[in-house]
């Protein structure tokens, strides 16, 4: 099954997303990475790294950012995976909407890039 | 999603007209007949069940739905409420109905196992609130 990894600025935001992505996509595995390595707001590329590898079962791991920072640091860790490491895609895609989407899809077995895009597709998704 | 196997379901996208163009050409030889009574021995091509919510359709069964809905492959799922529909693989679009609980929905399905599916969405929406 595709991992997810929830990088946020926050700890309390990316923790929160994970919760709600395993509430309502059950079987996913969602691993948050916020904050700082001491608990402060902000982007740590080592968590990110630590949370692709908790995530990680084989399939792949689709990270996906909230904004600014987190866009960067994720970048910077995906640039710098080994190369026979397994498949690290970044997700351009709304935070919340994009992570229980990328959940429900990897939840049913899709591979990375129909996780990927079912985060995507969520940019185009109505609220109302 | 898993862009469902028959074409680009716009997943985020609700659809107020008529049936998507992705939605499963009616292959051969279409039978005509439709909206059968379940449980015949051969599976109608297309089936169709409107029931009324005793919950809102809310994200946890749209996600059980969308989940649900992984299981038939080949079954073209639609969710119609209040002239809107939604693809079933999609969570966001199911959950951009707004389906409120005492609103009718209709589970509209086409392809094998329309029968199937029908009957495990509707099973879904009609649990009781857990």
């Amino acid at each position: 099954m595709v991992g997810i990894v929830l990088v946020s600025h926050s700890p309390a935001l990316a923790e929160g997303a994970a919760e709600l992505v395993g509430q309502i996509a059950g079987g996913a595995r969602v691993v948050p990475a916020g904050g700082t390595e001491d608990g402060r707001l902000g982007t740590s590329t080592r968590l990110i790294v630590d949370a692709i590898a908790k995530a990680d079962q084989g399939a792949g791991v689709l990270v996906i950012p909230d904004l600014g920072s987190s866009v960067l640091s994720a970048r910077a860790v995906i640039a710098d995976l080994d190369p026979g490491a397994p498949p690290v895609a970044l997700a351009d895609a709304p935070f919340v909407e994009g992570a229980v989407a990328a959940g429900v899809a990897a939840s049913i077995g899709a591979d990375l890039s129909a996780v990927a895009r079912a985060a995507e597709e969520a940019r185009d998704a109505r609220k109302l | 999603m898993p862009a469902s196997s028959e074409g680009p379901a716009t997943a985020g996208r609700l659809q107020n007209t008529e049936p998507p163009a992705t939605a499963e050409p009616p292959a051969t030889a279409e039978p005509p007949a439709t909206a059968e009574p379940p449980a015949t021995a051969e599976p109608p091509a297309r089936a169709e069940r409107a029931v009324i919510l005793p919950k809102h359709l809310h994200a946890r069964p749209a996600g059980l739905i969308a989940q649900a809905a992984a299981r038939y492959p080949q079954t073209t799922i639609e969710i119609v409420a209040d002239g809107r529909r939604a693809d079933a693989r999609s969570i966001l679009a199911v959950m951009a109905l707004g389906a409120v609980a005492g609103s009718e929905v209709l589970v509209r399905t086409a392809g094998a196992q329309a029968d199937g599916a029908t009957a495990t969405v509707v099973a879904i929406l009609t649990a009781a609130e857990d």
